[in-house]
């Protein structure tokens, strides 16, 4: 039974280290140590940060005899170093996040984080020794491979704060008014929507003349011709969501565009909003 | 705003009604700004982008520079706002004379002088603070070090501001650790909140610049992945805005008078989107700037630029 749960540590580890990895890379606030930093080498931390993770996380997978005791033996020094850093933080700033996972370690450095930055430690040097590589034992598991995992992932769920952080984030995600989103998503949104197909004879280009943000809409310009009359063909596509919502206007284009405060002519000689776009609001 | 931008509004309306993008009100019609031509103790003339305009001085009306003054302490040349008292366009309520604001993030300092990055769109402004006005600065400016908020009014003296009022208590932390802003649960298109002023013209050449009565705001939150661009300041405003592009309208109620305008987003905010402070007029307890309205909007919403704020609602849609 021992040996089994010194086999499962490897993949686990590794597991942890590669979302760690990941979670530090895509989130730029600054949390745990980096926070102590200047603020012009934070992010160069954070980044080289998760780039020993993530190499630590493949030796640990594909290394196997010396090479890979000898990347077991630095996770283990890797976590120790962060569980000393992990108390200085407590003492220096108890409101302090870890951040051992990004953005989503913002509760403080509680005995949780410190146990689990402990049970990492005790993990990875009572794994050294083993002669596989990780991908190695999960190759062949037996039942017992899977309690084991099961068990000790259960264990770690129970030390980790950062769940009740995702709870939080899926019960109440970032309303659409105020969530930054880029302007490409939208626009391959716009363009599997059934308004696109509708108005894209109209097109001239498929680019855009211009795009602009208002609130939980992105909107995008496009030059066209209708008739032989130069039009502007306008799309509103709702941000997030799967299938967003898509409203679409096709106006007669300006040579000179009205001014502020003068602008109450009505763009229409085609109608406003299209009549006949379909505007496909279902998601 | 280029004519692109300006058409923005035209094609939201077309999409999303015309609350959504409500039609600019025109330019103030009691606010005027020029160069002074003339003051005695009962006229004052401007040189304005439309001509000479004279306006009746009375026993009310309140002038500054600096601070409380009087008519003699103007200079011809000087840059002048006037704001007339209700349904009049020739008494003067309100004079203020060589107007500046500086709001931004400190980069450097020597001695008394300071240079300030007032946002990524415009020039870095250099500060004098006078001894007379460095107790009453340090009292809300504490750090007047790299990397710490300033916020102060002042008079120009060529191309320096000398700054005499703090305009807010600086945080006691850099901007770039500000902390992060709470979870917003509910998005909206309404939000409460300090408004402050800029003057897009820098007080330059008033008589002819059309930048000097620019009318509409400053918004700190331009999104992003438009037109706030790559080199980008801002950060994520204190207020929970809702993210807006250049050339959008807001409708902007001033929560002390009730006086409200349909106002153009004509700049990006960047500055502001820095401060998570409170104006104490209105007894409001709203956190954050919603907007930064030009020096014009500003006067004409009611504003007294020497207090550098006051509480308003904004509604983008």
């Amino acid at each position: 039974m021992i040996e089994t749960i010194r086999e499962i540590q490897a993949p686990l580890l590794a597991a942890v280290l590669l979302l760690g990895a990941l979670a530090k890379a895509v989130d730029r606030t600054a949390q745990g140590p980096a926070a102590l930093l200047p603020a012009r080498v934070r992010r160069p931390f954070s980044l080289a940060h998760a780039g020993v993770e993530a190499a630590l996380a493949v030796a640990l997978l594909v290394l196997a005899g010396p090479f890979n005791d000898l990347a077991r033996g630095a996770t283990a020094v890797l976590f120790a170093v962060g569980l000393a850093t992990l108390y200085q933080l407590r003492k220096r700033d108890p409101e302090m996040g870890c951040g051992c996972f990004g953005g989503l370690s913002t509760e403080p450095v509680g005995w949780r984080s410190m146990t689990r930055c402990g049970l990492f430690t005790a993990a990875a040097a009572g794994a050294v020794g083993l002669p596989g590589s990780g991908l190695a034992a999960l190759s062949d598991p037996t039942p017992w491979h899977g309690v084991a995992l099961l068990a000790e992932a259960a264990v770690i769920a129970v030390l980790s704060p950062e769940l009740g952080e995702i709870a939080t984030r899926l019960r109440h995600p970032v309303p659409c008014e105020l969530r930054e989103a880029p302007p490409r998503r939208s626009l391959r949104r716009l363009r599997l929507s059934p308004s696109w197909s509708a108005h894209r004879p109209l097109l001239a280009s498929t680019e855009p003349v211009d795009m602009w943000r208002h609130g939980c809409w992105w909107f995008a310009r496009f030059a066209g011709e209708r008739e032989g009359r130069a039009v502007d063909v306008v799309f509103a596509v709702e941000v997030g969501g799967l299938r967003p919502a898509v409203r679409a206007a096709v106006t007669d284009a300006y040579e000179d565009a009205p001014r502020a405060g003068s602008e109450d002519a009505p763009p229409v000689g085609t109608g406003a909003a299209c009549p006949n776009a379909p505007s496909d609001a279902s998601r | 705003m280029t004519a692109e931008t300006q058409d923005r509004r035209r094609l939201t309306a077309a999409l999303l009604g015309p609350d959504a993008a409500p039609v600019p009100d025109g330019p103030p019609a009691n606010v005027f700004r020029g160069a002074l031509v003339d003051v005695g103790p009962h006229l004052l003339t401007l040189a304005t982008p439309d001509g000479e305009r004279r306006f009746v001085l009375t026993e009310e009306t309140a002038f500054w520079r600096g601070g409380g003054s009087a008519f003699h302490e103007l200079r011809p040349g000087e840059d002048v706002i006037v704001r007339c008292a209700l349904g009049s366009h020739w008494v003067a309520e309100r004079v203020w004379a060589g107007l500046a604001r500086v709001t931004g993030v400190i980069t450097a300092v020597d001695g008394d002088a300071l240079e300030v990055a007032t946002g990524h769109d415009r020039a870095p402004a250099a500060v004098v603070i006078p001894y007379r006005a460095s107790g009453r600065m340090q009292v809300r400016h504490p750090r007047l070090e790299p990397g710490y908020l300033f916020d102060a009014i002042g008079v120009w003296d060529g191309d320096t501001v000398r700054a005499l009022l703090p305009a807010t208590s600086q945080p006691p932390y850099p901007a770039a650790e500000a902390p992060r802003r709470p979870a917003v649960r509910r998005g909206s298109m309404r939000v409460s909140g300090m408004v402050s002023w800029y003057d897009p013209a820098l007080g330059r050449a008033t008589g002819g610049n059309p930048l000097a009565m620019r009318t509409g705001l400053a918004y700190p939150a331009l999104d992003r992945g438009a037109d706030c661009g790559p080199g980008c300041d801002r950060a994520t405003a204190c207020a929970p805005l809702p993210l807006l592009s250049l050339g959008a309208t807001v409708r902007l109620t001033n929560d002390c008078t009730g006086g409200a305008a349909a106002l153009p987003v004509v700049a990006c905010g960047a500055a502001a989107s820095h401060f998570c402070d409170r104006c104490v007029a209105c007894d409001s307890q709203e956190r954050g700037r919603v907007a930064q309205l030009t020096l014009a909007s500003f006067v004409a919403l009611g504003g007294q630029p020497e207090a550098g704020c006051f509480n308003a609602t904004l509604t983008a849609g």
